[in-house]
C-alpha cells in the first residue's frame, strides 16, 4: 500500500510540472501579444504621421508652391518653395509633387500665350482701324492746309496735323507691337527725311537737333522707310521723356562701314544697369512679346522697336552711355536697306536738316546728273550779289573760276548766253553796204545757176554790181523793180520790199507747189 | 501735295516753321514777290529758311512759287519769308496789280482830240 502515496505524491508532482510548464507558454504567450500590440501601436503612429505628413504636403502644394509656380511663369525672380519634408526629395513622392509642378508651369505658359495672342489680335484689329482713321484725317488736314493760308487758320491747321500724327504714333506702335503691318506703303525717300518724319511725330520736337553728316542723296529702300521712322521716333521720345525740357536731344547721321549709323544722345538721367538690360532685351527682339509683360499702360516703344528689327533687319542698341549723361541710342541701318536718290531730281524735304557735307569733293565726280538748278555752288558769288543788272556778269565770274581744282564745271544757262553779245558788238562793223553786196551775190549766183547761162565769169562780175544797185534801189524802194524782174527767180531776198510782181511770182509758185501740199494735207 | 496720290509726305508742314503759322509782318500776300538780300546768311538758320534762301537764289519769285518749289504750304512760307524779311536776307515786293484796261470812253476822247488837232 506504499504505492499509492507514492503514486499521489507522483501524480501531483507531474501536475505541478505541467501546470509550471502550462504556466509559463501561457505568460510568453502573453508577454508576447503585449510585444505585438505595442509594435502595432507604434506602426499605427507611425503610420497616422506619415499620413498627416503626406495632407500637410499636399496641402502646401496647393497653397504655396502650385501659386509660386504659376507666378513664376511670368515673374522669374519668384521663388517657389520646397516640400515641407526635405525627406521627400528624391523619393517617388517628391518626384510626383515636382512633375505637378511641371504640369502646371507649362499648362500656365500656354494659356498665357493664347490668351495673350487674342488679346493682340483685338487690339491689332482696333488700331489698325483707328491708324487708317488717322491717316484719312492727316489727308484732309493737309488739303486744307494747302488751301487756306489765313495765318489763324493755319496755325489751327497746323496744331491739329501735330496732334494727329502723334496719335498716329500711338496707334501705330500700338498695331506693331501686336504685330501688324507698319500700315503705310512708302517710296524710296532720303534717309534724313525719314528721321525728320519720326521727329515730327513728338510733342517735344523742338527740342530735337538733327545734325546731318551723309552724303547727299542718301536714302532708304522703301520698305526700310516707315520703320526707320517710327524707330526714330520712338528712340527720341525715350529720350525727350527722360531728360529735362530745357536740355536738347541731339541726333546726328553719319556714314558707317556697314551702312549708316542714327546717333540719338539725351542729356537725362540714364538707365540704371537692369532696365538697361530690359531695354536691350526687348529692342533686340529675340524674345516673344506679350502684351502682359510690358506693363501697365503698356509701355510699347522698345518692343515695337524689337519687332521693327527682327522683321527688317535693322539694328539698334541702347546698351551704352552718352557722353551727355543720358543714353546713348544707335540706330544702324546696313547698307542692302540704303538706296541713292539724285537730290537734285528729288530733292529732300524743305525742313529736312541738310547736310554738313562740303558737295565739293562729291559734285566734280558726278558733273552730268548735277542739273542746272543746282543751288549748291551759288554762295560762292552771293555776297557780291546785286540784282538782275549785275547777275549775269557776277555769275558768270563765278562760275568761270574753276581753274582751282582743273576740273572742268558745268556752267549755267545765263553763263552761256552771255558770250553771245560779244558777237552782236562785232557785227556793226560790217557796213550795210558789205551786206548789200554779199547778198546780191547770193542772188546773182543763185540766178545763174537757175538760169544755167553760160557765162560764169560775167556772171560773177554782173552779180555783184547788180547786187549794188538792187540793194541801192532797195533802199530807194521802188527801183528794184525793173531789176528785180531781169532775173528769172532771182528776188527771194529783197522779196520784203519789192513789188507787186514778186507777190504776184511767189503765188505762182507757190500755187505750183500747192498740190504736193495738198496732196501731203489730204494724205495726213 | 504736290498733286501725286502716291507719296504722302514723310515731313509735316509744321516741322517747317516750328509749328508757327502767324507771321511776323502782316502784309505778305501770296503775289507777293520775294528776291533775296544781300545780307550774309548767319550760321543756324532753319533748314527750312535755307531752303527758301536757295530757291530764291535762281531770281524774283512770287511767294506761291517759292512755296510750290519747296513743297510747303503758302502759310508756312509766308512765315519763313518774313523771318527772312525781318533779318534783310529776303526783299518783299508788293504783287505787281494786274493792269488794268483803259476806259473806251477815255481813249476816244483822245482819238478825237488828236483828230481835231490834226484838222
Amino acid at each position: 500500500m506504499t504505492a499509492l502515496p507514492d503514486l499521489a505524491a507522483g501524480g501531483l508532482a507531474l501536475g505541478t510540472l505541467s501546470a509550471f510548464a502550462l504556466g509559463g507558454g501561457l505568460l510568453r504567450l502573453r508577454r508576447r501579444d503585449a510585444r505585438r500590440r505595442a509594435e502595432i501601436a507604434a506602426l499605427r503612429t507611425q503610420l497616422d504621421g506619415s499620413l498627416r505628413a503626406f495632407t500637410s504636403e499636399v496641402e502646401h502644394l496647393a497653397a504655396r508652391r502650385v501659386p509660386a509656380a504659376a507666378r513664376q511663369v511670368t515673374h522669374p525672380h519668384v521663388d517657389v518653395p520646397g516640400p515641407l519634408q526635405p525627406l521627400t526629395d528624391g523619393t517617388p513622392l517628391g518626384r510626383a509633387l515636382d512633375d505637378v509642378l511641371v504640369a502646371v508651369q507649362s499648362e500656365v505658359a500656354a494659356q498665357r500665350t493664347r490668351v495673350d495672342a487674342a488679346a493682340q489680335a483685338g487690339m491689332r484689329g482696333a488700331t489698325r482701324e483707328i491708324q487708317a482713321a488717322l491717316y484719312r484725317l492727316q489727308d484732309a488736314l493737309r488739303r486744307l492746309q494747302q488751301r487756306y493760308d489765313d495765318p489763324e487758320l493755319a496755325q489751327t491747321l497746323f496744331a491739329l496735323d501735330h496732334e494727329n500724327e502723334q496719335s498716329l504714333r500711338r496707334a501705330q506702335v500700338a498695331a506693331v507691337v501686336c504685330g501688324a503691318w507698319v500700315g503705310l506703303a512708302r517710296e524710296e525717300s532720303h534717309l534724313v527725311d525719314a528721321v525728320t518724319g519720326g521727329q515730327a511725330r513728338l510733342a517735344g520736337y523742338h527740342r530735337v537737333t538733327v545734325h546731318n553728316h551723309l552724303e547727299p542723296g542718301t536714302a532708304l529702300v522703301s520698305h526700310a522707310v516707315e520703320p526707320v521712322a517710327i524707330i526714330v521716333a520712338e528712340l527720341l521720345d525715350n529720350a525727350l521723356r527722360h531728360s529735362a525740357p530745357d536740355t536738347d536731344v541731339v541726333v546726328s547721321l553719319e556714314h558707317v562701314h556697314h551702312g549708316v549709323c542714327v546717333t540719338i544722345d539725351d542729356a537725362g538721367l540714364g538707365m540704371t544697369e537692369d532696365e538697361r538690360r530690359r531695354a536691350q532685351r526687348l529692342v533686340a527682339g529675340d524674345d516673344p512679346i506679350l502684351l502682359t509683360d510690358l506693363g501697365d499702360p503698356p509701355r510699347m516703344g522698345l518692343a515695337a522697336i524689337g519687332r521693327l528689327t527682327r522683321q527688317f533687319d535693322l539694328r539698334v542698341d541702347v546698351s551704352s552711355a552718352s557722353p551727355y549723361g543720358g543714353v546713348r541710342a544707335v540706330l544702324r541701318v546696313d547698307s542692302h536697306l540704303l538706296s541713292r536718290l539724285d537730290p537734285d531730281e528729288k530733292p529732300p524735304a524743305a525742313s529736312a536738316p541738310r547736310t554738313t557735307r562740303r558737295p565739293a569733293p562729291a559734285r566734280p565726280a558726278a558733273p552730268a546728273p548735277g542739273s542746272g538748278p543746282a543751288p549748291a555752288p551759288a554762295p560762292v558769288p552771293a555776297p557780291a550779289h546785286g540784282y538782275d543788272a549785275e547777275r549775269t556778269e557776277s555769275e558768270a565770274a563765278g562760275h568761270q573760276g574753276p581753274a582751282e581744282d582743273g576740273l572742268p564745271r558745268r556752267r549755267r544757262r545765263t553763263a552761256t548766253a552771255a558770250p553771245r553779245p560779244a558777237p552782236a558788238a562785232d557785227r556793226p562793223a560790217r557796213r550795210p553796204e558789205d551786206a548789200a553786196a554779199a547778198l546780191g551775190a547770193l542772188q546773182a549766183g543763185t540766178a545763174a545757176a537757175r538760169s544755167a547761162a553760160p557765162h560764169p565769169g560775167g556772171q560773177h562780175d554782173d552779180g555783184t554790181t547788180d547786187g549794188g544797185t538792187t540793194d541801192g534801189d532797195g533802199r530807194g524802194t521802188e527801183g528794184a523793180g525793173p531789176t528785180g524782174p531781169t532775173r528769172p527767180t532771182g528776188p527771194a531776198q529783197p522779196a520784203g520790199p519789192a513789188g507787186p510782181a514778186d507777190q504776184d511770182q511767189r503765188a505762182g509758185r507757190s500755187s505750183a507747189h500747192e498740190p504736193t501740199d495738198h496732196e501731203g494735207g489730204a494724205a495726213r | 501735295m504736290t498733286g501725286r496720290p502716291a507719296g504722302r509726305p514723310l515731313v509735316p508742314a509744321y516741322l517747317s516753321t516750328g509749328g508757327v503759322a502767324r507771321p511776323s509782318r502782316p502784309q505778305l500776300e501770296r503775289l507777293s514777290v520775294l528776291t533775296r538780300g544781300d545780307a550774309p546768311v548767319p550760321a543756324g538758320l532753319p533748314a527750312a529758311a535755307l531752303a527758301l534762301l536757295d530757291v530764291l537764289e535762281g531770281g524774283a519769285l512770287a511767294l506761291v512759287e517759292a512755296a510750290a518749289l519747296l513743297r510747303l504750304p503758302v502759310s508756312a512760307v509766308r512765315v519763313l519769308a518774313a523771318d527772312l524779311a525781318d533779318r534783310d536776307l529776303v526783299l518783299a515786293r508788293a504783287p505787281i496789280p494786274p493792269a488794268d484796261r483803259f476806259e473806251p470812253d477815255l481813249l476816244k476822247r483822245v482819238a478825237d482830240g488828236l483828230r481835231a488837232l490834226k484838222h
